[in-house]
């Protein structure tokens, strides 16, 4: 599964990343034809990523190109069961994307734009927000 | 192409506030400058815009017509999209000559398919061409027809119309043509880079707690 090789800025327990805002870049297809857009903001952990990748490659089977464009780079912690508060901050438990509204997660390409939707509907059913497919636009400035 | 009339109101209110006024009232916030002349803020139908670029293209040229009746011919230079909304922000607008030759980025759509198991990719999908201002094609067609695995369309190989010119590099790859991958490379691909991850993951000596 995807994570960093180590944890970024040096800090293992980082306090939990904004949510608010809209997708600032990585909000256009550029790689592939087709791409699966966020449409509200979630922290989508490495296994979900990984859980919608297998959904999409599974179902196009061969012939086509899958891009991640997203990378869980923030850690979440999780203190254990049954613990008192205190005694600081819980263990490093997900490594989650930050994802923000217009954010592109995936991109494909593939000859076929049914079935290439139909592995891109698989996926979004895997991921926890509201997320719509959306076709590159050729030539859009 | 012809150009296409449309209404410009000048604009008075700035900032973010102004603007967002304006897109409420239907319209888009737009600026006009080039040929030596001072910028010139405007306010440019939405509905009306947005119909002339779906029909005609990103190389629309727009007949801006004042209140006062001043006519001015406009190419839109950059545009301003909401990526969620779909709606158009703000849009530059350069002014144009009737028979100036002018430089923009068309957009190259493939034509045809492919040899059975590759896998086209773009890589361009707008080049530059030089051409006379109110002449400007919608877009520019390449055929990409029985190509092999391991073959590439370059920016040379699109026709262009009549008296347009390459502008861009005629060796920029618009298309790459490749071996499909096969269902064992799809799963593999973030699998190994994953592995990797994994393993440096292990090694980073982890802190003691307090």
């Amino acid at each position: 599964m995807l994570m960093p090789r180590k944890p970024p800025n040096g800090f293992r327990k980082p306090h939990h990343p904004d949510r608010s805002g809209r997708s600032k870049g990585g909000n256009r297809v550029v790689f592939g034809e087709f791409g699966i857009q966020a449409l509200e903001p979630a922290y989508v952990t490495n296994r979900q990523i990984e859980s919608a990748r297998i959904a999409m490659t599974r179902h196009i089977k061969r012939g086509g190109k899958v891009w991640i464009t997203v990378f869980p780079d923030q850690a979440l912690t999780k203190k254990p069961a049954e613990t008192r508060m205190g005694s600081g901050k819980g263990s490093p438990e997900w490594w989650v994307a930050n994802v923000k509204p217009g954010r592109i997660l995936f991109e494909m390409a593939f000859p076929n734009e049914e079935t290439a939707r139909e592995a891109m509907r698989r996926a979004i059913h895997k991921l926890p927000m509201k997320c719509r497919i959306v076709k590159r636009e050729v030539g859009e400035s | 192409m012809s150009e296409v009339k449309i209404s410009a109101e000048p604009r008075t209110v700035f900032g973010k506030g102004g603007a967002r006024r304006t897109r409420r009232a239907g319209l888009v916030p737009a600026v006009v400058y080039g040929h030596g002349e001072a910028p010139r803020h405007i306010a440019v139908p939405a509905r009306e815009f947005a119909a002339a670029i779906r029909h005609g293209g990103i190389n629309t040229v727009f007949e801006l017509v004042s209140p006062d009746g001043t006519k001015t011919l406009a190419l839109p230079k950059a545009i301003q999209r909401d990526p969620l909304k779909d709606t158009f922000e703000h849009i530059d607008l350069v002014i144009v000559k009737r028979g100036e030759q002018v430089t923009v980025e068309v957009p190259v759509h493939l034509v045809g398919e492919a040899a059975k198991g590759t896998l086209v990719m773009t890589e361009h999908d707008k080049i530059a061409i030089a051409a006379e201002a109110l002449h400007l094609p919608e877009f520019l067609e390449v055929s990409i027809e029985g190509l092999e695995a391991g073959s590439h369309v370059t920016a040379g190989d699109v026709k262009l119309p009549r008296g347009a010119s390459l502008v861009a590099d005629a060796e920029t790859i618009v298309a790459v043509v490749s071996l499909a991958p096969t269902a064992e490379q799809l799963e593999g691909e973030t699998a190994e880079a994953a592995e990797e991850a994994e393993e440096a993951a292990a090694e980073e000596p982890v802190a003691v707690e307090a």
